[in-house]
């Protein structure tokens, strides 16, 4: 009966209820953008679940995003949000952590926005090793404008702009990232939702660049084009595709030929980070003033 | 007010006749403002900004950061912005031209920062060392869509440290970014300076108090997003067009509204933003308007115009944009033409012309050989258009 469950016993059971993932969303926002089948808001939503793990404060966190479909996630999250411009995410980041390194700064990108026109900014935040954390949403293609062909489009994928088919090789995002310094370099999928959460939960942790490639499914502007069509087919392909470094360690370049090596990728705390040295220079600088 | 050119000049022997470069000065100008967030990359003839930049604000607990390229310098310094810092970058044409649509952004998010463009000449790579006033309507007009502006003009040393307090002191109060304009000469000439000559200046166009050196003032009431990064509000900043919730709208009643309302801001505060100098009011014929080093040519020439029976009134313009409307109006009711010396191809002449025109007619004197324009050029050319007007 209504009788049984007045106002104030459902505000208190609201209370006691652990947090969901609402907690970190303006839900009064949605519905979002992303079209059905999407993975955007399975990464965004891998993303919170960190974020709860955490206990992220919500006054202390900034999240930052770039142009296109993956970093509209911004406009659903209830941190400080930055829309920023295309490519540019990791700049105004930058900026932002410098000025405040006692923030939790996150950069949410996709492919087009990180790696080619933000690929320079990229592999600049990655050499600075800024404690910044970078969840790339690779879905292989420009979702908002219409399906052209991005960087990680890959060999022979048909796209917008490609028609008869992609000639242009793929970055490695994550050996790249590595190589550019980021001393924390990760890769998940969203089929793998419990690795992702945790590899970003661990990312956020780490006391300096972290990156993390979210591999994703586009059914809309990519499925439609490439096989496998269809959402749960593309899912299903990423279940068979990825796997974890361990196993993928004993294998051979020709057997690993299109697969997805998920998991921890490297890691190095030796390395200085930006915001910390920097303060130490301050002291150097300041000390030797006050002399 | 501590000053920090008493810090960085207490080496010197005789501080009353201290030589100091322009770009220094504008450094010195910002660091007085109170600007602890500066990102920037290297570009003739601008450097000298950023470098005493690295060398001064960690002293002052600042933020320096050497960006890849431009484009990012200015995304950290509106980052930076958007947290309540005060920041600024400086550059020259090719960078200024790769700036373009984050000042866009930072004039749509409502993100206070001021860009230094130490013009020199162009297009592309032109001749790096070389003077120029060649970037002013791509400071007016530079980024995309309708927007307001707001352009100021160094034309000494002095100037370049006042300014650079106009400018940071302009941002705040409008919340948006202001660009200053210097060439080549300015940047890079030396002068006798201290920030109290820089603040005894007085301009015809009133009371702006350049010692007066404070980060916050009181924002203008037509600003909608005052609110900082890591606050209990945790606001949403978009270059997408927005509505008073800082989320994006597509509502067309909305959208006219936040665009008439930004360029609002600007222009119901045109007197406050409008700093400029007359010499001679009412008393030549005829009429010099200029701004930056070809204004410094034109207070000489006012001199040597009148010695030699041309009496002439000049109007030296520090606030480009927005047009100082009313003041040019006024000044081309009173004379025969005006003429405008400038390092481009007539670029501001264009803009008070179709001002001055139903009074008066408007020459252009513009010069793009890499060369200033001197007082004796423009003494020359006045005493020639006197001539033509006054046997026609």
């Amino acid at each position: 009966m209504a009788e049984r469950e007045p106002n104030v016993a459902e505000e208190e059971s609201t209370v006691a209820e652990p947090r969901t993932i609402d907690h970190y969303l303006h839900t009064d926002r949605f519905p979002h953008i992303w079209c059905p089948g999407c993975g955007l808001g399975t990464v965004t939503a891998a993303f919170l679940r960190a974020a709860l793990e955490l206990g992220l404060e919500k006054e202390r966190t900034v999240v930052v995003g770039g142009i296109g479909c993956s970093s509209r996630a911004v406009g659903y999250l209830d941190f400080g949000t930055v829309h920023s411009i295309h490519g540019r995410a990791l700049a105004f980041a930058t900026g932002i952590k410098m000025a405040h390194p006692e923030f939790t700064v996150i950069v949410l990108t996709g492919d087009g926005d990180g790696a080619a026109i933000g690929g320079n900014h990229l592999i600049h935040a990655c050499r600075r090793n800024l404690d910044i954390t970078t969840i790339l949403f690779n879905n292989n293609v420009y979702g908002m404008t219409g399906g052209q062909a991005s960087p990680q489009t890959g060999m022979g994928g048909i796209a917008t702009t490609a028609p008869f088919g992609f000639d242009e090789p793929s970055f490695d995002l994550c050996r790249l990232a590595e190589a550019a310094g980021a001393t924390y370099v990760a890769r998940g999928t969203s089929y793998g939702v419990r690795q992702l959460q945790r590899l970003i939960r661990d990312g956020i942790t780490h006391p300096g660049f972290s990156f993390i490639e979210a591999v994703t499914q586009c059914p809309t502007e990519y499925g439609k084009r490439n096989p496998p069509k269809g959402p749960v087919q593309m899912l299903e392909n990423l279940k068979e595709k990825a796997i974890p470094r361990k196993k993928a360690e004993g294998m051979t370049p020709e057997e690993l030929e299109g697969r997805i090596v998920t998991g921890l990728l490297h890691r190095d705390e030796s390395v200085p980070e930006l915001t910390a040295s920097y303060a130490r220079m301050l002291e150097r600088v300041r000390g030797s003033a006050d002399e | 007010m501590e000053l920090w050119y008493t810090h960085l000049m207490r080496e010197s022997i005789d501080q009353d006749s201290l030589l100091v470069q322009g770009n220094r000065a504008c450094a010195l100008g910002a660091l007085d403002a109170g600007v602890r967030f500066f990102a920037g990359y290297p570009i003739t003839p601008s450097s000298e900004i950023m470098e005493v930049m690295a060398r001064e604000l960690p002293a002052v607990g600042g933020v320096f950061m050497q960006m890849e390229d431009e484009i990012a310098s200015i995304c950290a310094c509106i980052g930076a912005s958007l947290t309540g810092e005060v920041s600024m970058t400086a550059t020259s044409g090719p960078g200024f031209s790769l700036m373009q649509e984050a000042i866009g952004y930072a004039i749509m998010a409502e993100a206070p920062s001021v860009i230094v463009n130490v013009m020199r000449q162009g297009p592309s790579t032109g001749r790096p060392t070389t003077p120029s006033q060649g970037d002013v309507m791509q400071a007016r007009w530079g980024t995309h869509g309708d927007h307001p502006a707001i352009v100021l003009a160094a034309s000494n040393v002095a100037d370049m440290y006042r300014l650079t307090i106009a400018a940071v002191r302009f941002a705040q109060r409008f919340r948006m970014p202001v660009i200053l304009l210097a060439d080549e000469i300015v940047g890079h000439m030396r002068e006798s300076f201290s920030p109290e000559i820089a603040g005894r200046y007085r301009l015809t166009s009133g009371d702006f108090d350049f010692t007066e050196t404070y980060t916050h003032p009181e924002m203008v009431r037509e600003v909608h997003a005052p609110h900082e990064l890591g606050t209990l509000i945790h606001p949403h900043v978009t270059g997408l067009i927005h509505d008073e919730t800082g989320f994006p709208t597509n509502d067309p009643k909305k959208s006219e509204q936040f665009l008439r309302e930004l360029h609002d801001k600007v222009v119901h505060h045109r007197d406050e933003l409008c700093l400029y100098d007359v010499k001679n009011v009412g008393k030549g014929r005829v009429a010099v308007v200029a701004y930056g080093s070809c204004a410094r040519s034109a207070r000489a020439a006012l001199k040597l115009a009148e010695q030699e029976g041309i009496p002439v009134e000049v109007l030296h313009l520090y606030t480009l944009f927005p047009l100082p409307v009313e003041i040019i109006q006024e000044l081309a009711r009173r004379v025969e033409f005006i003429l405008i010396p400038e390092l481009n191809l007539g670029q501001y002449a264009r803009e008070v012309r179709r001002l001055a025109e139903n009074w008066t007619t408007v020459v252009s004197m513009g010069r793009v050989d890499g060369n200033l324009i001197t007082p004796r050029d423009i003494v020359d050319r006045l005493a020639e258009l006197v001539g033509k007007y006054e046997s026609s």
